[in-house]
């Protein structure tokens, strides 16, 4: 996949308000692969409304969501199966991760559904972000910014085309931030993906190539 | 898998789960057994007696004090043959001639002499006679004549005879093994024949030879004497027909043999079986709306991990698919032990069954197996797409 692109998408809770201004909402987007991209907000102005449509997993909106030349709205749910494990990797805002589960084992929830990375890769990241003593660690016992890490080595655990971090930093100091931020983009070179991150103001320290105002 | 099982299986309820597999056992076994009951039972009321169709009724008069004393005898006038003839219910009306000569017979088997009688044969039309083809036919003159005998005789040298003189028992498959003489006098004629018994029938209580063979030994050696038939034997649409027994009882007739009774037991014993079955199939179809239940509420429990699982590539399949399995095997299990218990309560009755009756065809655990098969398949099969279903609309955040 080479593109994603907008098409006058609006969500339908914003359809009545008049004073929108937005680089995104009712505009032309397009997104490429190999590219960074800011998408900065306020809260509330629908930062996580648009990864949903992106993963989809939302559809109330009205305009068009083009993978390439792929109308989203068409795909069926072995596409978005695909699209999700093969395509696009989600940094949900809100983790999604499972307390039940130890750290590795959330990870390997994903890597054994892609076979991606190798073991020794996944223990290196852990270590390299600080948090290699609790592998074993039940993810309810962690505070969030730890969290957030596991969330992050998670999203990396599959080939995407793009990778979309919604508010990956929120509860990291700046250096864990800038490792993360590191990692994040070496993987993503690797792949040759397009990243897309967004943030409330707080964001990573990194050459974004364009910001867009949501 | 394994970590996707360890998430899943988060908020089973273990009581739940026993509860739906005794309830689903105790539907399942008593479906199978109901089934395979009725399927073991049925031969004893149905395949009895294999030279009489199932729908025929032998009517006679009753013989009261009243006859004995008065001397009015007990048989059919035509006018009275004629009158069963036009009713509605009847489709074929058939006589028994009975012989009009002496007969004196000698029945032994295997050489020794069992039974030295003065009988008599009767006979009824052919077409009544569901012998197999050719076996049941005479020809004028011959010496070899075709006979049926009552199977209380066979019944009363097995257990009476044969016991006590170490003689071979006599099955069905061993007729063979009697010989019947047969000496008639009368008319100034005197002659020997042998007797071929073909089978034994339980409903035809007298001597049956082929109607050809009586014709010809009643004109042959009593020629010029008739006596009218003091038996009937029917054909019905429906032996349990109201107007039959009401015709009977208002005549004064009797129905003789137990056909029936028999009939009458046997839809009874459907009847009992179908209700039995369904009760079983209730509790089969609670116990499946209780596995359901437990699994919707699961689902439920569970909705915020399945749809992360989802979100993070897993497809509706692969989520559904723990649930899936856990349903087939407390299926499989519970078809597992229906099968076994009900062997062991077969074996059983089947004990029992085959001591009352020992002619009885012992049968096989098909029915059962087939049955059980079918309803493992449905109840799975619902519970696959259910499950399903409710994965999908987890998908579709319809939760």
């Amino acid at each position: 996949m080479q593109t994603i692109n907008l098409a006058s998408v609006l969500p339908q809770v914003f359809q009545q308000s008049k004073d929108l201004k937005s680089e995104i909402w009712k505009q032309n987007v397009k997104f490429e692969r190999g590219h960074l991209y800011l998408v900065e907000a306020e809260s509330g102005k629908g930062k996580s409304t648009f990864c949903s449509y992106i993963v989809g997993y939302r559809h109330d909106y009205s305009g068009t969501v083009m993978f390439d030349d792929r109308d989203t709205k068409t795909f069926k749910v072995k596409d978005w199966v695909e699209m999700r494990q093969q395509h696009i990797s989600h940094l949900f805002q809100e983790l999604r991760l499972f307390p039940e589960l130890t750290a590795w084992e959330n990870v390997q929830i994903k890597n054994k559904l892609t076979n991606f990375k190798d073991d020794a890769t996944i223990r290196q990241w852990f270590d390299m972000l600080g948090i290699g003593d609790k592998l074993d660690a039940k993810i309810g016992r962690m505070s969030f910014g730890q969290q957030q890490r596991v969330a992050m080595i998670r999203a990396l655990v599959q080939p995407f085309d793009f990778l979309l971090a919604d508010e990956p930093i929120s509860h990291l100091d700046d250096n864990n931030s800038r490792i993360m931020a590191d990692i994040m983009m070496t993987e993503a070179k690797a792949q040759g993906a397009g990243v897309i991150v967004t943030s409330i103001g707080k964001h990573m320290d990194l050459n974004y190539e364009k910001t867009l105002l949501l | 898998m394994n970590l996707v099982w360890k998430l899943l299986r988060q908020h089973i309820s273990i009581p739940q789960f026993v509860g739906f597999f005794f309830a689903n056992l105790f539907g399942m076994l008593i479906v199978l057994l109901g089934y395979q009951f009725y399927r073991d039972v049925m031969p004893v009321f149905t395949s009895e007696d294999s030279f009489m169709k199932s729908d025929y009724i032998i009517v006679s008069k009753k013989i009261g004090m009243g006859y004995t004393i008065s001397g009015r005898t007990n048989t059919f006038t035509p006018a009275e043959v004629n009158d069963v003839e036009n009713q509605p219910f009847a489709s074929s009306v058939g006589t028994f001639t009975s012989t009009e000569y002496k007969v004196e017979a000698n029945m032994g088997v295997n050489g020794v002499n069992v039974l030295n009688s003065e009988l008599f044969f009767e006979s009824i039309p052919d077409h009544f006679v569901d012998a197999p083809k050719g076996s049941w036919k005479y020809t004028p003159g011959e010496h070899v004549v075709p006979i049926i005998l009552p199977r209380a005789y066979i019944t009363m040298y097995n257990f009476g005879f044969a016991q006590s003189r170490s003689l071979p028992k006599i099955s069905d498959g061993l007729v063979g093994m009697i010989n019947f003489d047969i000496f008639i006098h009368g008319n100034g004629h005197a002659d020997r024949f042998k007797g071929k018994v073909i089978g034994f029938s339980s409903r035809l209580n007298t001597i049956l030879v082929p109607q050809a063979f009586m014709d010809w030994s009643n004109n042959y050696f009593a020629p010029g004497s008739h006596s009218d038939p003091t038996r009937l034997i029917m054909q019905v649409d429906n032996p349990a027909n109201e107007k039959v027994t009401k015709y009977i009882d208002q005549k004064g007739y009797e129905v003789e043999d137990d056909k029936l009774q028999a009939e009458k037991t046997t839809y009874f014993l459907r009847m009992i079986v179908t209700m039995v079955m369904v009760v079983g199939l209730v509790i089969s179809i609670l116990s499946f709306y209780i596995l359901m239940l437990s699994i919707y509420l699961l689902v439920q429990k569970n909705s915020s991990k399945l749809e992360n699982l989802l979100l993070i590539g897993y497809s509706p399949n692969n989520v559904a698919r723990p649930y899936q399995l856990l349903t087939i095997g407390l299926n499989t299990g519970v078809l597992l032990i229906a099968w076994g218990t009900l062997y062991f309560v077969r074996d059983y009755y089947m004990g029992v069954i085959e001591t009352l009756f020992p002619d009885i065809d012992s049968g096989t655990m098909l029915p059962a197996i087939l049955l059980g098969l079918c309803l493992f398949a449905l109840v799975s099969i619902c519970n696959i797409i259910a499950i399903r279903h409710k994965i999908v609309s987890i998908w579709k955040r319809k939760e």
